[in-house]
């Protein structure tokens, strides 16, 4: 874990895309490791990273602290008593013996500046104490953003599969927000506490037995605060997994909006949410009952104190054992200690909260990256396209179903190979496992005769370029989306990769061109535009594995034709992996391998396997019966200008 | 989808909760407490939830924090009730103390000591007392409030149409529902009651003060007021700024973390890893720098009204002191002014604190408000009428659309389906194919003309009686986290099994789905890899089989099937399109020529339309797609 937190940036590696510009540091330490610790000292590397501005913010609130009962103590006891009540009191002596008004003025002014003096003083130190205090509250949280971040960047795919993002959001989220409410307050109210503390040592040095009765409450607020911890902890686990579920839905409903839409069922999602807003205002009715059976015992069993003393310190007094002053200095001591107690109340609130939070953040990082690179793996350097399945079997998950079993297949360099098959016979798994999303679970995947495990990922898939069935864009500009794999491209070489997936001409056509900003998820664009764009994007990266997922399936046959074109002298010398559904595209490979259940059941050219595997025909089945019809009939005409059928470049998805 | 959720999963069946994500819930140690704390949890209504396109009056209203709290007025009127009690008994306790030194012990008094004592246990256990009703009180009331809160805002979330959608990012849409709803929560729950104590508290004060010593309580009010106002003032506009900047920070933050999450392969696939911490460390610094800025302010403003509180009492020793010097004033007056004072700027402390509580609030409050004015894009008349049951027939008049106005995707575009008729649309990427059908799924309003059904103008019926007889599969095949049962059922929740069997065997995805180790009840979601895309395909087919649609729009709905796969499909879409209208978007001619008539689409117009055997024997623009598409079935054979 601590390996986590290295500066991925500062050993850039040359399979990487050029790195965007740091503007700010990365966080300097992570979570301890351990689990057996406890959440706070877990997260203490984290904070000890920025002990100095930590510390001098405490120590800073702790002078402050001091100021501010200085100055009572010198408007008080310093100036009224020096300056004016003897200037009273000598009212009652000889004229002559008395001194002059404008003395006192004099002695009056001095004390009046110096509180000035001591105000300003405390002013500048709340200043630095509250800016330092808050500012690194705002660093840690920082350093724990980028730290979830950079952890969840290294996690697999099969780790994906399985967490929903709206609950990770709200763990980045609110669960964030809260450990870091706690770790920078909760210290500066223990420097508040330490109030207590010093009022207490006043107390003992005054009158022990008095000082005992004042505390006698003490134990019970013990009690009280440790009865407290145990009874929030789950409700604040309770608010917080609630929160995650509310966030869930709301994530669930903007990603698949337009089924919501499609389907009327604004109503249904609305009833979800509004069902998790019920069991989340009960969880905070709750919190609230807890709060309330504890908050008032721990803010005001110090106050019973006082009333001790006054009925102790009382009959002391009565009985001529103690002066009266001493009973008003306790008063003003107790009174004292009420701040800290109250906050204490809130500090216990803040941790449970926190440790519940800080829970669900250790359950993101104590996750390990199960495709991760091995101990000497090495680089994949010089590829020259070679790709072997080597007996592979693979599971998504380990009492799954195989969904590829014994699976033998080798791709030579330069070739073009297209992978034929039914709905969930395993086509795109092959194209996941030579991207190393997921590793084999028996049997090797060789690149170029290396074992797959044993090559950094960065260098493979530097190595291997892939357009998804899914065409995921960004919500930056065109040019920002083609350029994604290699984001220092120049504008020619972007340019010339949207011409290659016949994206140029629509892309021109738009208001901004290569600049539009395309929507969330590129939905201001079609379905076909959408899929050029993300050939562009595998297409800039060159790479000698080029695997097509599925990758024009919303693109006309005019329009494909014309890629397919240029993609055929892209491909030569490229080894390309094509999974298709359409005959069209089948005919730009080489050979044709058939998957069923999992395995090959047939190698070799369209026309072989047209003849030996009737499988092969079944799965072609529609276009293989149109072929007999149209054979005769068929000629080639001039496939016209695709891109003018873009010329309105709208959105139309 | 009932039962206490509870633990990392989310949502998820009763049976099954966690769905077997990674996340284990709640470490053992606490489990106990949990289910302790469960265990008299009521059931909640999971159901639907009344829903509507047009606002309810109380919608219409602008969201302030008065309006939210007044809705809950007989539990604000309590939480007013025992904040008064609650400061008047905190006040109680200092006077009882100064009597009973001044009266019990001085005068050596036993029977006033213990009075004295008595009623300052009396007035803590008054103060504990209303204080445990106060939080409970106001609790309820924050609840209640956030509640309401999430469910209005959610609700016009569903209103707003796919337009919002597409312009904003998904991860903004989520900041607003959670951060910014969450943001609210210290203020309801301990800010406003804090607020109304501590102002009380100074009224009172302030009463005394002027009562005590009307000329010098002038001078004080005098030497605090005019800055403290002028201070607030300046507070108030430089922490609406940095709030407004630390709202649109997270919102960043989050829209990023979103963005890299939903997109997590494509990162993958280019190896964007490194380079995207380090974007995300940016766009996380920008928004520390935000919140910086308001700790800046905040540093300012908080100590300054302290040191304002020095300076006035400063003041007030130069002013009282010359005031006993010229014999004006007792040494016992000025005594109980400075007590007095202090305690005047003891409230305002707490009050400068829950300002700042109250400005973050508010920034969050704007946010939403700006989300809560955005009008939907389609909206529903206050006449409209219930779309009586389909016959399906549909009809563009001279309809022009246009996403941007400026440049129209549709122009002039007449067209007229049938009754139970199928139609293709096919034509070029962009042509505005899937533009057409948004405009009869009322997406979208046409910016002339009009779409009508069974010749009901779209505008003029309630939107959710039109949808819910129409069905669309969109391109994109999207899954609910859930089960498959669930996902298909997602227009019916109601159904039987035997209903969703059916559907499944309509798709032929009955074979795999019994392979499965818990069948229908297999939870899948969002990016689950236990299915194909092609089978998230079938499924979504299968939904839109279930919800036995009057008219059917399949847009692309095929593209990601083998062919096998697909003929199978449309055997069972024959059955489905009998005596159903339906709309077919397709760029494989093998779909479009199963059609009654095919529109060819071409530059926002209808170049042709037909039956296959016309256009082709036209020679127009169908017969060249047609060719090419054939010639290039023949060429790799």
């Amino acid at each position: 874990m601590i390996s986590d937190l290295v500066d991925s940036t500062t050993t850039p590696s040359p399979f990487e895309p050029a790195p965007e510009p740091a503007r700010y540091g990365a966080p300097r330490r992570g979570i301890d490791p351990d689990r057996t610790k406890s959440w706070m000292r877990r997260a203490l590397p984290i904070v000890a990273a920025h002990k100095v501005s930590f510390a001098t913010a405490l120590s800073v609130s702790f002078v402050s602290l001091v100021l501010q009962v200085e100055i009572p103590q010198l408007l008080g006891t310093d100036a009224l008593n020096k300056a004016v009540v003897p200037f009273v009191e000598q009212a009652s002596r000889p004229v002559a013996e008395r001194l002059p008004a404008s003395h006192f003025e004099h002695l009056l002014l001095h004390y009046v500046v110096l509180v000035l003096i001591l105000a300003v003083g405390a002013g500048i130190c709340g200043y630095i104490s509250r800016l330092f205090l808050m500012t690194t509250a705002y660093q840690i949280e920082f350093d724990l953003r980028n730290i979830i971040y950079s952890h969840l960047s290294r996690m697999s795919f099969s780790y994906y599969d399985r967490v929903q993002s709206g609950q990770l959001i709200s763990r980045a989220n609110s669960d964030i927000r809260s450990v870091q409410m706690y770790l920078t307050f909760g210290p500066s109210i223990l420097v508040q506490c330490l109030v207590a503390v010093v009022a207490f040592g006043y107390m003992l040095a005054t009158n022990v037995a008095l000082a005992f009765v004042a505390m006698c409450a003490m134990p019970f607020i013990y009690v009280a605060g440790v009865r407290m911890r145990a009874v929030l902890f789950p409700v604040s686990w309770l608010i917080q997994s609630r929160l995650a579920e509310v966030a869930t839905i709301v994530d669930e409903n903007i990603n698949g909006v337009r089924v919501v839409k499609s389907f009327a069922a604004e109503g249904q999602q609305l009833g979800q949410l509004a069902g998790a807003a019920r069991r989340l205002r009960w969880a905070y009715v709750k919190d609230a009952d807890v709060r309330a059976q504890f908050t008032p015992v721990v803010q005001n069993l110090s106050q019973l104190g006082l009333a001790l003393v006054l009925l102790f310190g009382g009959w002391l007094v009565v009985h001529d054992h103690l002066q009266v002053g001493t009973i008003l200095t306790f008063s003003f001591w107790i009174v004292m200690l009420q701040m800290p107690f109250q906050m204490l109340g809130m500090m216990i609130m803040m941790g449970q909260r926190a440790s519940a939070s800080a829970h669900r953040i250790y359950e993101i990082l104590d996750e390990p990256a199960e495709v991760a690179d091995r101990p000497g793996a090495t680089d994949l350097v010089e590829c020259r396209g070679d790709v072997r399945f080597r007996s592979v079997t693979f599971r998504y998950t380990p009492d799954g179903p195989p969904v590829l079993e014994g699976f033998d297949l080798h791709l030579p360099p330069g070739q073009t190979v297209a992978l034929v098959g039914r709905t969930g016979s395993g086509k795109s798994t092959v194209a996941r496992l030579i991207e190393r999303f997921y590793d084999a679970t028996e049997g090797t995947v060789l690149i170029d005769d290396h074992d797959a495990r044993d090559l950094t990922i960065t260098s493979l898939r530097a190595h291997v370029g892939m357009v998804l069935d899914e065409p995921f864009l960004f919500s930056v500009s065109i040019r920002d989306n083609i350029a994604y794999g290699r984001p220092d491209a120049d504008i020619t070489d972007i340019e010339a990769a949207a011409r290659a997936a016949g994206a140029d001409g629509f892309i021109r056509e738009l208001a901004h061109g290569y600049d539009t900003i395309v929507g969330e998820r590129g939905y201001t664009l079609s379905g076909g535009q959408r899929q050029r764009i993300a050939i562009a994007r595998a297409l800039l990266v060159n790479p000698p594995i080029l695997i097509l997922d599925d990758a024009t399936s919303a693109i006309d046959v005019q329009v494909e034709k014309a890629i397919h074109e240029r993609l055929e002298t892209l491909m030569a010398g490229r080894t390309t992996l094509i999974i298709a559904h359409r005959l069209s595209t089948i005919g730009l490979a080489d050979r044709v391998v058939l998957v069923e259940g999992g395995r090959v059941v047939a190698d070799g050219t369209h026309a072989e396997l047209l003849a030996t595997t009737p499988l092969y025909a079944e799965v072609l089945a529609q276009a293989a019966e149109l072929e007999a019809t149209e054979a005769e009939t068929a000629e080639a005409p001039g496939a016209g200008e695709p891109e003018a059928a873009d010329r309105r470049g709208g959105r139309d998805s | 989808m009932m039962g206490p959720m509870f633990g990392g999963g989310g949502r998820g069946s009763a049976s099954n909760p966690g769905g077997g994500l990674p996340f284990a819930g709640v470490p053992w140690e606490m489990q106990e407490g949990v289910n302790r704390l469960l265990a008299d949890e009521p059931e909640h209504d999971d159901t639907e939830h009344a829903f509507s396109y047009r606002p309810a009056p109380d919608e219409k209203q602008r969201v302030t924090l008065r309006l939210l709290v007044l809705r809950h007025w007989n539990l604000a009127l309590w939480s007013g009730l025992f904040v008064a009690v609650v400061a008047v008994a905190n006040q109680a306790g200092p006077e009882l103390v100064s009597y009973g030194i001044n009266h019990g012990m001085v005068h050596k008094d036993m029977t006033v000591v213990l009075t004295v004592a008595i009623l300052y246990v009396a007035a803590v256990g008054i103060t504990a007392i209303s204080q445990r009703a106060m939080v409970k009180v106001t609790g309820r009331l924050a609840a209640q409030v956030m509640h309401d809160l999430r469910v209005r805002v959610f609700t016009h979330l569903q209103r707003l149409g796919l337009d919002f959608y597409t312009d904003e990012k998904a991860g903004v849409i989520m900041t607003r529902m959670t951060s910014d709803i969450e943001n609210l929560q210290q203020l309801l729950q301990d800010g406003l009651a804090q607020f109304a104590v501590q102002g009380l508290t100074m009224v009172v004060i302030m009463a005394v003060l002027f009562t005590t010593n009307a000329l010098l309580a002038l001078y004080a009010v005098l030497m605090v007021l005019p800055l403290l106002v002028v201070g607030s003032l300046w507070f108030q506009s430089a922490s609406e700024r940095g709030y407004d900047r630390v709202r649109d920070g997270i919102a960043n933050v989050l829209a990023d973390l979103s963005e890299s999450l939903h997109g997590v392969r494509v990162v993958a696939a280019h190896n964007r890893q490194a380079r995207n911490v380090v974007h995300h460390r940016n766009v996380v610094g920008e928004y520390r720098d935000a919140n910086n800025y308001t700790a800046q302010i905040n540093a300012v403003y908080g100590p300054g009204t302290q040191v304002l509180s020095y300076l006035s009492q400063a003041g007030l020793l130069a002013v009282g002191g010359e005031m006993v010097l010229h014999h004006r004033l007792s040494i016992g007056g000025l005594t109980a002014f400075f007590l007095y004072m202090n305690r005047f700027m003891m409230p305002i402390q707490l009050l400068v604190q829950q300002y700042n509580v109250f400005q973050q609030g508010q920034a969050s409050l704007v946010k939403l408000r700006t989300l809560l004015d955005t009008a939907p894009n389609v909206g529903e008349k206050a006449a409209a009428v219930e779309l009586p049951p389909l016959e399906g027939h549909i009809r563009f008049d001279d309809v022009s659309f246009g996403y941007d106005p400026a440049q129209p995707v549709i122009e002039h575009v007449d067209l007229e389906v049938p009754a139970g008729q199928t139609v293709a649309f096919v034509g070029p990427t962009g042509a505005g194919k899937s533009t057409l059908a948004k405009l009869v799924t009322r997406f979208y309003d046409p910016t002339a003309g009009q779409v009508l059904i069974d010749g009901h103008d779209l505008r003029d019926v309630t939107i959710p009686s039109l949808r819910r007889q129409l069905g669309v599969v969109p391109q994109e095949p999207f899954l609910f986290a859930g089960t498959i049962r669930d996902n298909i059922a997602f227009a019916r929740p109601g159904a039987s099994d035997d209903e969703v069997w059916e559907a499944l065997r309509a798709v032929g995805l009955d074979d795999v789905v019994t392979r499965m180790p818990s069948g229908m009840d297999t939870e899948v979601h969002e990016r689950g890899q236990s299915l194909s895309s092609g089978e998230r395909q079938l499924i979504a087919l299968a939904r839109a089989f279930m919800a036995r649609p009057r008219v059917l729009v399949l847009d692309e709905a095929t593209s990601n099937l083998d062919l096998a796969s697909e003929t199978r499909i449309e055997a069972a879409l024959d059955l489905l399109l009998q005596g159903r209208t339906a709309i077919l978007i397709a760029h494989r001619l093998s779909t479009a020529m199963r059609a009654d008539r095919i529109f060819v689409i071409d530059d926002g117009r209808v170049a042709e339309s037909g039956t296959h055997d016309e256009l082709v024997e036209m020679g127009g623009r169908y017969a060249a797609m047609y060719r090419t598409w054939s010639s290039h079935t023949s060429v790799t054979g």
